[in-house]
């Protein structure tokens, strides 16, 4: 037990001392966005315990408080700080409930994205020959396609075989296949790259010669090594789902209406926006700008830090 | 008696309206770009006035007798003239006809007017009456509604009697439906040597490309989704009418958002329909009118008593219509520009019954639930039509406060919202425990409702065939019966009264609202005296404002 602690303590203050919170100590900007992502992160996962209503819980809405000016504009009412949308639900708690749709798409895509891609990926750089040229070409392929086109077709597909109320019931899992299913070439591409550079490296010729297989190789390895940029991707890529999420949803094939991620929400206040009731579309337009650049910054931080290629300081 | 009125042909007009419109969406409008007439408007050196009119979608022909739709009989009421028509008050003003007395149960007899002449120069007399009878027999959109006439009789050059099979209390109402032809015109053979009266869909017959009327304007120019040019037919019988357009130009704009902005921008003049969003926006700009009025179509939606038992007793169904709050969703949702409905006939109807309002109480609501059995509530699945594209209420909002409305009752909703063109297969499976449904009653009578939605299904007849309710009255569907079968118009208006009361206290659907029309125009349109609650503006008697 003892030892355990004195483990732990060492290793935090191996980390408290390593050049990753050296370089966040010296950011400011960093330091501001990872703020902003935690208040965020924390509130959206806190939802349920600090938003005023459930939106998702229809017997809470009422038609009567319907487009509710939020706080700061007159007309407004104490217990919808933020206003309310056409149907008369909270926006601070259908934003809060929405982002947490939207997150658990982009990470449930990213996650799905990063297995498929780095797996395939590995697989292609490390075997090479006939197996890396189907798969790269299987990737040109894809990529020649648009995501958000490949995701339009892939959900419309779903909605018209298994019907609406089966798209609504299994909305974040076919939203998460859609998306992840479109994305995971980045990562191939990403990964093989990697990988080619690290296969001719000695420990893999080490690990070769002392009989290792193939598939041991890959895993123990020369994925530990391919980890930074992943981690990279991510950032960006989750931005990315979240957007492509919000995307389709927009488009009428996300979530829907019962239960509002942000983009459905955007799209449902979109016909008030020319008849006054702006902050309906605005409100959750502005959150959803705010969490992916945040993300976006810190997936840029984070790069540049990982990277021991880039000098220190502003590029 | 059987259902005799309007036997198929609605149902097929609805679905033809329905595709046409789907149809139109792809082509997004390119007919605005090109080849709109210079912003000469309204006062030109010879004093011409010419008048920019900006549908969704352009007529499909010019063959009026080849689609049953809407544009096609604003096209006759511009180019034809019928032997009766509505005026704004839904009564019957007389047009090609002066006079009409009832010969028998089965006879009415018309009398025309003298002095009419067609486009062509021919004179209009009753053999063209006849004739156009005989023609919209062989037209397969309006046969089904013609059916109730067994046959038209000239007695003289301006008398025509018209023969019903069984005692017919609504040959009037049809009248309005009977725009005659020019029987001299359209006889013989054209040039490639076809029948000139053949009536050929989506094809290329001489009557969708020539038109002779009696009407107001006739054609100049038409490109076919491009645009149609009219000019005032000199020698219009109508000469009381004060309308002073000289030209005309239709075009069609089928998105709704361009549509506005070319009134907007002042590239037409007068704009249908008007879509729901832009209602607020266009109420408010300078130099642009916006005029609504009640409309006369019904959503409602049907309680599925085959699909869901606890719908069979009817305190649940009618603790549904207590839980649902009409005037909130028209007020709120709908901004006003509906009219919360506690029955299916609109005022002006026979059968409307004044004393019917929305009858909002959660309490009772929640009380006759509890009586039936039902106070923890149950599952139902709602469908409904999500048309983001079509000119409609935003009935996917709608469906979703219903939801939310029934959720106070401890009902859950798992709701459904789909493409209009995907919805009415579901709607034909009865694929939901509710259905929502706008009807339209094309006679602008109360017993097409009851025919159409609350009757017993029959195959057979079809009746009932938009009853998704699947609610079986026959003592209600006597009383429309009977009054089908009433020539007095007071005694038909209490049973259809009568009728009307019955289905409101069994409550087999949930009224929702009467959506209203809008149309928008140039405030030099002198636009409010010629539009009407069956959305046939008489363009023909418009008068413009010089700029």
């Amino acid at each position: 037990m003892k030892q355990d602690r004195a483990g732990t303590e060492t290793r935090w203050r191996r980390f408290g001392d390593s050049y990753f919170v050296y370089r966040l100590r010296r950011d400011r900007l960093a330091q501001l966005c990872l703020a902003l992502f935690v208040l965020m992160m924390a509130s959206i996962l806190a939802a349920p315990w600090i938003a005023p209503s459930n939106p998702y819980d229809l017997a809470q809405i009422d038609l009567l408080d319907s487009e509710l000016p939020p706080f700061w504009l007159a007309g407004s009412e104490p217990g919808f700080p933020l206003g309310t949308d056409a149907q008369g639900r909270d926006l601070l708690s259908t934003i809060l409930y929405g982002a947490r749709v939207s997150i658990a798409i982009g990470l449930g895509a990213v996650m799905l994205q990063a297995m498929l891609g780095t797996a395939l990926g590995l697989l292609a750089g490390y075997r090479g020959g006939v197996i890396d040229t189907l798969l790269m070409r299987l990737v040109d392929i894809q990529l020649s396609f648009s995501t958000l086109m490949m995701a339009i077709i892939i959900g419309a597909v779903v909605k018209t075989a298994f019907g609406g109320a089966f798209y609504g019931d299994y909305g974040v899992v076919i939203l998460i296949l859609v998306i992840g299913l479109s994305e995971w070439p980045q990562y191939a591409r990403t990964v093989r790259a990697k990988v080619l550079v690290e296969k001719h490296k000695d420990y893999v010729d080490a690990a070769r010669v002392l009989g290792y297989s193939g598939r041991r190789i890959m895993l123990r390895h020369i994925l530990p090594n391919t980890l930074s940029p992943i981690l990279v991707i991510s950032t960006v890529q989750i931005a990315n789902a979240i957007m492509a999420e919000a995307a389709l949803s927009f488009l009428g094939l996300g979530m829907p209406e019962t239960q509002p991620s942000l983009g459905s929400l955007i799209k449902s206040g979109f016909d008030y926006l020319q008849s006054g009731s702006w902050w309906i579309t605005l409100l959750p337009g502005l959150f959803l700008v705010a969490f992916v650049l945040v993300v976006n910054l810190l997936g840029d931080w984070l790069r540049d830090t990982l990277n021991p290629r880039l000098p220190e300081g502003p590029l | 008696m059987r259902l005799t009125l309007f036997l198929s042909g609605v149902p097929a007009s609805t679905r033809v309206c329905a595709l046409i419109v789907s149809l139109w969406l792809p082509l997004s409008c390119s007919a605005l770009a090109g080849d709109m007439p210079a912003d000469n408007g309204f006062v030109d050196d010879d004093r011409d006035i010419t008048l920019r009119v900006a549908y969704d979608t352009d007529p499909v022909s010019l063959d009026i007798h080849e689609q049953l739709s809407i544009r096609m009989l604003q096209l006759s009421h511009l180019t034809f003239d019928p032997l009766v028509r509505w005026n704004r008050d839904l009564e019957l003003e007389p047009r090609l006809a002066t006079g009409w007395e009832r010969i028998d149960d089965t006879t009415m007899r018309f009398h025309l007017r003298h002095g009419v002449t067609f486009h062509s120069g021919n004179v209009f007399t009753a053999r063209d009456v006849v004739w156009t009878l005989q023609r919209l027999r062989r037209s397969p959109d309006f046969r089904a509604i013609f059916e109730p006439i067994e046959r038209a009789e000239a007695i003289d050059d301006f008398t025509v009697d018209l023969h019903t099979r069984k005692p017919y209390p609504l040959l009037l109402n049809l009248a309005t439906y009977l725009f005659p032809m020019d029987s001299r015109f359209y006889t013989g053979t054209s040039a490639d040597g076809r029948d000139k009266a053949e009536i050929v869909k989506n094809g290329n017959s001489f009557a969708s490309n020539h038109l002779s009327g009696t009407g107001p304007f006739e054609i100049e120019e038409r490109h076919p989704g491009v645009r149609t040019e009219f000019e005032r037919f000199p020698g219009y019988w109508d000469t009381e009418s004060p309308g002073n357009v000289d030209h005309l130009v239709m075009t069609p704009i089928a998105e709704n958002a361009t549509r506005v902005a070319a009134l907007r921008a002042g590239d037409v003049d007068f704009i249908s329909p008007v879509p729901f969003n832009a209602m607020q926006r266009l109420r408010h700009a300078d130099g642009i009118q916006l005029i609504s009025m009640p409309g006369t179509r019904i959503t409602m939606l049907q309680l599925n008593e085959r699909r869901v038992p606890a719908f069979r007793d009817s305190r649940v169904r009618r603790a549904f219509t207590y839980a649902v709050d009409q005037t909130a969703i028209a007020e709120r949702l709908l901004k006003g520009f509906a009219t919360p409905a506690a029955q299916m006939s609109p005022e002006g109807y026979a059968g409307h019954v004044a004393t019917l309002q929305p009858r909002y109480d959660l309490g009772k609501a929640r009380e006759l639930m509890r009586e039936a059995g039902y106070a923890k509530g149950f599952t139902v699945t709602l469908m409904a039509p999500n048309n983001r594209y079509v000119n409609d209420a935003q009935t996917a909002q709608v469906a979703l406060a219903v939801a939310a409305m029934l959720a106070k009752i401890n009902v859950a909703v798992e709701f459904e919202t789909l493409p209009k063109n995907h919805y009415w297969a579901e709607y034909d499976k009865r694929a939901a425990d509710m259905m929502m449904m706008g009807w339209y009653s094309d006679t602008g009578d109360s017993a097409n409702f009851f025919e159409y939605l609350t009757f017993c299904t029959d195959p057979e007849t079809g009746a009932g065939h938009y009853n998704a309710s699947e609610y079986c009255n026959p003592a209600i569907d006597a009383l429309v019966e009977r009054a089908n079968l009433t020539m007095q118009p007071e005694a038909r208006a209490r049973l259809l009264k009568q009728a009307e009361q019955s289905i409101h206290d069994d409550a087999p659907f949930i009224p929702l609202y009467w959506q209203n029309l809008a149309w928008a125009a140039s405030d030099r349109v002198d636009i409010a005296p010629v539009l009407n609650v069956i959305n046939m503006p008489y363009l023909g008697d418009v008068v413009v404002h010089p700029r």
